[in-house]
């Protein structure tokens, strides 16, 4: 090895000390006292699981607004006063009249208003929430016809078929608590509501349920077809399994079977995150639980139309199976999961919110929060002490999200029994202070009135030979959900060229675009539309 | 400040070959290393160290001892291993094409244009990255540009990109105050690039903007005009024409591989002299207007000069444009992650070519700008059309820029620097006039309908703006 310019190279690069990972870690501060959030996630048995952070834009600045879950305690609005590239900023709101027994929340558009709305999902009866202007909210579940009863309801997930103006909505329920012999072998069956001309009617029952505590619509094989994968949590159910759910506009539902391929598996199934690590078009599952995390690939001797998976998670080091820093060595306890480009680098890392159920001595007491960065080869390397996670919190919902429009993913962490975590990405720290990370682009897509943010659509982005994609969701993580900017890290590409497959299946032309930058991609433009920020000051 | 290591070499043990010791006969190059990244305003004396470092590297032929060669990346800007091995240590088309910068740029002298045979062949190096022929298809056949007056060229460039921001800037937030749309005219400098029109949700209306990047950044350099400073330029050239790869966007950091290119050797070069590089460009004199020329030419050419107005043709040749500070900061501010970017670095080096013997003779208006005589505009424009299509030859676009959109040429020094045209093909000033359709038609017409005597009188003015070598 020439070693010349060690001299210079280090003082240049000066990263901090975790010399085996090459590639920049961001320095996450939590500051979420200062920014005006003071929010705790609390309550008994029902709230050990739960926990949501919905963000989304409330207001028009495009900036993003935060719902959170209170359990017991009311659940909170932020509305985001960030200035651009500076520090973050929140303004607290009433939500509902203080809404309680809420166990998280996804942002959705319901009607062909330029509002957004939400899906509140509670112990005990759940809300489609109307969104109007400046961050107002009304319940809506007469004007959408909409009852789900009075479940203990876990997980969401949501996509529009076909030709509908509204989406079809998935809830996921969790245990019958007035079942004989509740908790065990008592969990209630999950819902399905597909849309009528006037709201949604009738429910359509997917059971059996096995305590669900995340849902996701997903084209696992890339057919264009959405189907519902569910993870459920074996500590309550019995005989139970992970399911994926056929979902067909024009058939019954029906679950994946050990006929189709489908292969049992049994975890204390958290949370659902999706990414194409592999770039085959067919995406890789983080799915949470207690002791390891799993990450499900497509097997490669699956036949076409086969949900037949296997587990890679201990091939890419992604078990995240106990704690990585710490004396404690007891198993960890996963919830929220993530993927999302934190360090601009053109790969996808990996967000684990952690944190013990509640008093359980067999798992992990101090059970820090998980980042795990992409280290280039395909695999992931745990970095979340040297990003400055790793604290003594009990990590349920999350969301990934830039809050201040600097082009680097901020994170929030709804906590239980404690104060939510707001960490600002500062970018690299070095021994000077903080400096920029790799490039990056934020799309919107703007699909059209209905359905305008493009669920089901696919985002391309192209730099040299690497192609990045990302799903426009709704669904996965535990109980929260995001809506706003998709944001692709760059590494040191200076532009990029996109592509859009939109929900219906149609592709766009390319989108040539410039490096750090937010683009909004209307279908029915040929150019991408640059917004900018308030300017910084 | 210590901006040179100490000249004596150490026994270094180079993995991949046999060891090699540095003696003064090792084919080697002694500048490569020797310069650690500068900070802060550079003394006379330390930048005149630090230029005289950068011209050894733009002098050198690096060899395979200094890590030239890139048997497994492509010429891509942005770090890409190639399919297979490359074959051959030099490919004349898809390169490395070269052993030294100087190479190709030595027209009249180091530093300068070259000839139709230094011809380079830019492409994306990506999936066609090894091209063998210089078939269109491929590749964009491009002559090889002088360097004089670069660091003012950059200086212009991004403070007419802090100029259309701040209009940007502007125009967002008084469309978000007033809750209304607001239509500003982008110029600067004398030199308006279109408009914008910004609503009141922060989304802009680029669909007016003029010879301009959607994000409003001037990229002066190249013949096309889409790279922004003199350091991604550098970083750029020298993967792709040497295999010499800069740490700051093939190291560690981005590729994860401290030898990307795997030829044996890592951290090619350094931040330092890549500083170095820089500094020696950016500090270039300006070329000028030859005043030791016989009585005849000189009326000529004073002649020519007022004709080439006249005909309009200095409505993208600009005569000069003003510069507010001579003062050149590297890394610059509006590089992006891959090349250093000001950003990057606690403190930027601040190279004050104000006190370079050549800034002294530059002219300034009545506000103490440097009115920088590059006989351009830093402005993409259409350069054929139907009729007149010559310079319209290309296949593909470059950089998000249509195929046959140019940055003005700035004609300072091209009386130095034949042949032309941005495929170097054209021998006579003669040729290249009369190549330009499109935006520059009306111009050209009102030559090639001109008397023969006007027409030599425009050759004697464009030939008398040399590039010094004394």
């Amino acid at each position: 090895m020439n070693l010349r310019h060690l001299t210079c190279i280090a003082s240049l690069l000066a990263t901090p000390a975790f010399a085996d990972f090459p590639f920049d870690v961001p320095h996450m501060i939590e500051q979420a006292s200062d920014a005006g959030i003071t929010h705790t996630y609390t309550g008994d048995w029902e709230f050990f699981v739960g926990g949501g952070a919905a963000s989304f834009d409330c207001n028009g600045d495009r900036l993003p607004d935060l719902m959170l879950a209170g359990g017991e305690g009311p659940a909170a609005l932020y509305v985001n006063r960030s200035e651009t590239a500076g520090a973050l900023a929140f303004e607290q709101r009433d939500f509902l009249g203080g809404l309680t027994n809420v166990i998280g929340a996804y942002p959705i558009h319901l009607d062909e208003d330029t509002h957004i709305d939400l899906a509140v999902l509670r112990l005990g009866k759940n809300y489609l929430v109307k969104g109007g202007p400046d961050c107002s909210f009304e319940k809506a579940n007469e004007t959408f016809e909409f009852d789900t009863g009075r479940l203990w309801t876990t997980a969401f997930s949501a996509i529009w078929e076909e030709d509908n103006i509204r989406p079809t909505l998935a809830f996921g329920n969790y245990v019958d608590r007035k079942a004989p012999g509740s908790p065990f072998g008592t969990c209630s069956d999950n819902q399905l509501l597909r849309p009528t001309e006037t709201g949604y009617g009738e429910v359509t029952v997917l059971t059996p349920g096995f305590c669900s505590l995340s849902m996701l619509f997903t084209d696992w094989d890339n057919s264009g077809q959405f189907d519902l994968r569910i993870t459920n949590d074996r500590q309550y159910y019995r005989d139970g399994q992970e399911q994926l759910w056929k979902i067909s506009p024009d058939e019954e539902p029906e679950a994946y079977d050990a006929g189709d391929g489908w292969q049992k598996l049994v975890i204390w199934g958290m949370g659902i995150a999706e990414a194409d690590l592999n770039g085959d078009g067919r995406p890789e599952y983080a799915l949470t639980s207690m002791g390891d995390t799993m990450l499900q690939s497509l097997d490669d001797d699956a036949d076409e139309g086969e949900p037949n998976y296997t587990d890679i998670a201990f091939d890419l080091g992604a078990t995240a199976h106990r704690p990585y820093t710490g004396e404690d060595i007891r198993p960890s306890t996963g919830w929220h999961t993530q993927f999302a480009d934190v360090n601009n680098d053109s790969r996808p890392d990996l967000f684990i919110a952690k944190g013990n159920v509640a008093k359980m001595t067999d798992f992990a007491a101090f059970d820090p929060d998980n980042l795990l960065m992409g280290d280039g080869q395909g695999s992931f390397m745990e970095q979340g002490e040297a990003a400055g996670i790793a604290r003594a919190t009990k990590g349920r919902g999350a969301v990934i999200e830039d809050f201040n429009a600097d082009g680097r993913l901020d994170l929030l962490v709804v906590n239980r029994d404690g104060p939510a975590s707001l960490f600002r990405n500062q970018g690299r720290k070095t021994d000077w202070g903080h400096a920029p990370m790799g490039n990056f682009i934020a799309i919107e897509l703007a699909n059209g009135d209905v359905n305008p943010r493009g669920v089901g659509a696919v985002i391309s982005v192209k730099t040299g030979n690497v192609t990045q994609t990302q799903t426009i969701q709704i669904g996965g993580g535990h109980v929260s959900g995001q809506a706003g900017f998709t944001h692709f890290g760059l590494g040191a590409a200076d532009k990029a060229s996109i592509r859009v497959k939109w929900p219906d299946g149609g592709w766009s032309q390319a989108y040539n675009v410039f490096a750090n930058n937010f683009v909004v991609l209307d279908r029915d433009r040929s150019d991408a539309q640059y917004w900018y920020p308030v300017p910084a000051q | 400040m210590t901006l040179m290591k100490p000249l004596t070499f150490a026994l270094v043990v180079f993995a991949g070959t046999a060891s090699a010791q540095d003696v003064v006969w090792a084919e080697k190059t002694p500048a490569l290393g020797q310069a650690d990244l500068p900070v802060g305003v550079l003394s006379p004396e330390a930048l005149m160290q630090l230029r005289a470092l950068g011209e050894d590297l733009f002098a050198a032929t690096f060899t395979p001892l200094d890590g030239a060669g890139r048997p497994r990346s492509t010429q891509a800007g942005l770090p890409t291993k190639t399919k297979r091995p490359l074959k051959n240590d030099f490919a004349r088309t898809s390169g490395p094409d070269a052993g030294a910068c100087g190479s190709c740029h030595n027209l009249p002298i180091l530093g300068g244009a070259g000839d139709f045979v230094t011809n380079v062949f830019a492409s994306e190096g990506f999936a066609n990255h090894d091209f063998e022929t210089t078939d269109g298809e491929f590749s964009l056949e491009r002559g090889t540009n002088h360097l004089f007056g670069a660091g003012l060229i950059e200086l212009l460039a991004r403070e007419m990109t802090e100029d259309l921001h701040r209009l940007r800037d502007d125009a967002i937030s008084a469309a978000r105050d007033m809750n209304a749309p607001q239509t500003v005219v982008l110029e600067t400098k004398g030199v308006g690039f279109g408009m914008i029109t910004a609503l009141p949700d922060g989304l802009l209306d680029l669909s007016k903007i003029e010879g301009v990047d959607a994000d409003l950044v001037i990229r002066p350099f190249t013949q096309k005009g889409v790279v922004p400073s003199l350091r991604q330029f550098a970083v750029n050239a020298m993967n792709q024409h040497h295999g010499m790869q800069a740490s700051e966007r093939f190291g560690t950091r981005w590729t994860g591989e401290s030898d990307f290119d795997e030829d044996g050797y890592s951290a090619e070069m350094s931040a330092g002299d890549i500083s170095a590089l820089v500094a020696w460009q950016a500090g270039l004199p300006v070329p000028t207007q030859a005043r030791d020329l016989p009585q005849d030419w000189i009326d000529a050419a004073t002649r020519g000069k007022d004709t080439f107005a006249e005909m309009g043709c200095v409505s993208c040749h600009r005569p000069a444009l003003p510069l507010r500070s001579l003062a050149f900061a590297d890394p610059g501010p509006f590089d992006t992650a891959g090349t250093l970017s000001t950003h990057d670095v606690e403190t930027p080096a601040i190279y004050d070519l104000a006190g370079l013997e050549w800034a002294a003779e530059l002219p300034r208006d009545d506000q103490g700008r440097v009115l920088v005589p590059l006989w351009g505009d830093l402005k993409r424009h259409e350069i054929s059309d139907g009729e007149v299509d010559a310079l319209g030859n290309e296949l593909f676009g470059q950089g998000f820029v249509d195929r046959t959109q140019f940055i003005t040429a700035e004609l300072w020094g091209v009386g130095s620097t034949a042949p032309y045209g941005h495929r170097n093909d054209m021998p006579a000033l003669d040729q290249v006039i009369r190549a330009h359709g499109g935006d520059a038609r009306a111009a050209r017409d009102a030559y090639v309908n001109s008397d023969q005597t006007t027409q030599l009188d425009i050759i004697a003015f464009l030939k008398s703006l040399r590039i010094e070598t004394q």
